[in-house]
């Protein structure tokens, strides 16, 4: 028992640095209805690192740890390009959702990806860990740095939390705030930094459970941002410990058991709504 | 060069149909604003799938495509009575989260399965190649009923998907053409993943009509040239992964991928002028 205690303690730390930003990323990306984009850009950002990669043949040797810096700053560029062009397509007035931009911006990263690898050898292995990520082998300096860069990040927003409140408040029209361009391509890059970040430590499919299932469980029965976000947290800290746990006593990846978990906890929540529907506010 | 053909004479059929099921679906899916659908539709028909063949039955036999059938219609019932008048959780985020969990169960199994992660890339790329002439046959004897559905009730299809804020019918009513499309949607979505693989059915869903959609709004219009677009993107597609000898389905949405973005910037030069 104390040694699964000793070894959860990392990845409990780093899914609770997860935790705390996505679930905010995540109520604006559900206001916002523009569900994809987290799924769009951590693929973006897999797609530069794979493109870093298959550049620089040197890096081959990640598995654990090793993100070189080559494959780093592709990824940051990568998604950076995406929050300007992104920012772009909402700026104009189309006749077409966004979101069918950000689903084929999505589609083609994903298949790009397979397309590289296909020719790198071992490249399903890539791809599944591109997917499934390592939370339980994630070291103290990941943390750290994790940290250090969703506390940036966090600061920026707590800063303008009015601006980008705002921008997301209103986000069917056009020019809700002044600059508005400005605010939503800053909103777009923190946004995805932070999902580099976590994609590497956690995988995109954890990542976007993360984002979507506290922040809609959350919906379902707050209103104010606050509420919001605090429940968001809550939810996702039990989560998180009753998922390690389980994965631990039943030998199962961490990633998806935390993710089904997360699932299960919608639907009782969504229950209770039902039964319930007074209490809901 | 004519062995070239006939080996390629199955796909290309299997192109036609399935660009011309898909893309009609994809005008609706479009119109509704729930991009995520054929994505999410996909990947619980590939859960099905390996349900399937934990069970034991073989790859690609029929048992195997009516689990996976009965798996989808199932979850999308479920989906369609998650209409509501007023939404609180919007549909889009729903579908996001039924693919997640999807996704997250696929993994689980594929720890049982032998080579099951391997399954779940082969469930990603696909290969339009491979159809054989009574894939595309069957495919082409379960179309054809669903089309005259869609025809029949063309009238309120539209209504629905084109209703934003208030629903045209009865909420009774509407659900009950809600279960209706999505089946008939699920049926398709499962043959043609199959067939093609996930994000070649999302492509051909989302990227000829996102296309024919900028530039047309009538539906009939849209429908044509959604249809033509798909049908030459993923010919040109197989034609391009032959000479660069890569996998075609990738190739294939790469290229209609990216005609989408060059035409969204096409589209956006002149009106900037018109508008200022």
């Amino acid at each position: 028992m104390n040694s699964a205690i000793e070894f959860m303690i990392a990845p409990f730390f780093a899914t609770m640095l997860l935790i705390g930003i996505n679930v905010y990323f995540g109520i604006h990306v559900i206001k916002r209805e523009i569900i994809f984009i987290d799924i769009a850009l951590a693929q973006l950002a897999a797609l530069g690192a794979t493109v870093a990669s298959v550049f620089f043949e040197h890096a081959h040797n990640h598995g654990h740890e090793g993100t070189t810096l080559e494959e780093y700053i592709f990824s940051v560029a990568f998604t950076i390009l995406a929050a300007y062009i992104f920012t772009l397509f909402k700026s104009r007035k189309l006749p077409i959702p966004l979101e069918a931009l950000i689903g084929i911006g999505y589609a083609i990263a994903a298949t790009g990806s397979v397309i590289l690898l296909d020719t790198a050898a071992g490249g399903e292995v890539h791809v599944k860990e591109m997917v499934e990520g390592a939370i339980l082998w994630v070291s103290w300096g990941k943390i750290i740095e994790l940290a250090i860069v969703f506390g940036l990040i966090g600061l920026l927003h707590f800063i303008y939390r009015r601006k980008f409140l705002a921008l997301t408040d209103d986000y069917s029209k056009t020019q809700p705030i002044k600059h508005a361009m400005l605010w939503d391509f800053l909103f777009y890059a923190s946004f995805g930094i932070a999902v580099v970040h976590s994609v590497s430590v956690g995988g995109i499919l954890t990542i976007f459970a993360f984002l979507i299932l506290p922040a809609s469980i959350s919906a379902l029965f707050m209103k104010s941002w606050q509420s919001r976000i605090f429940l968001g947290w809550g939810l996702g800290t039990i989560v998180t410990v009753c998922g390690l746990y389980l994965s631990w006593n039943l030998d199962v990846p961490s990633a998806p058991t935390i993710i089904l978990v997360l699932g299960v906890c919608l639907l009782l929540s969504l229950i209770v709504k039902k039964v319930l529907p007074s209490s809901a506010s | 060069m004519i062995q070239t053909l006939i080996f390629l004479s199955a796909p290309i059929t299997a192109c036609v149909l399935l660009a011309g099921m898909l893309s009609y679906f994809g005008n609706h899916i479009l119109t509704r604003g729930i991009i995520f659908i054929d994505i999410s539709l996909a990947q619980i028909a590939a859960l099905g799938t390996m349900l399937g063949l934990l069970l034991g039955y073989t790859e690609g036999s029929s048992s195997v495509e009516i689990i996976s059938l009965l798996f989808t219609i199932v979850v999308i019932t479920l989906f369609a009575l998650t209409k509501r008048e007023k939404q609180t959780i919007p549909q889009e985020a729903i579908i996001g989260i039924i693919y997640a969990l999807g996704l997250g169960l696929a993994m689980l199994l594929a720890e049982k399965i032998p080579g099951g992660s391997n399954y779940i890339t082969k469930t990603i790329s696909g290969n339009i190649l491979w159809v054989t002439w009574k894939q595309v046959l069957s495919s082409l004897l379960i179309f054809i009923p669903i089309s005259v559905i869609h025809m029949i009730f063309q009238k309120q299809f539209i209504a629905i998907s084109e209703s934003k804020r208030k629903l045209p019918f009865s909420i009774s009513h509407v659900r009950k053409f809600e279960m209706l499309f999505y089946m008939t949607f699920s049926i398709v979505v499962v043959r043609a993943v199959m067939i093609g693989g996930i994000f070649f059915v999302f492509v051909l869903l989302i990227a000829p009509t996102a296309i024919a959609t900028l530039f047309h709004s009538a539906w009939r219009l849209r429908f044509i040239w959604s249809w033509s677009i798909g049908l030459a993107g993923t010919i040109v597609g197989i034609y391009l992964s032959y000479q660069f000898n890569i996998s075609n389905g990738p190739a294939i949405v790469c290229l209609l991928g990216g005609l989408v973005y060059l035409m969204t910037f096409v589209k956006m030069a002149p009106h900037r002028q018109s508008v200022k």
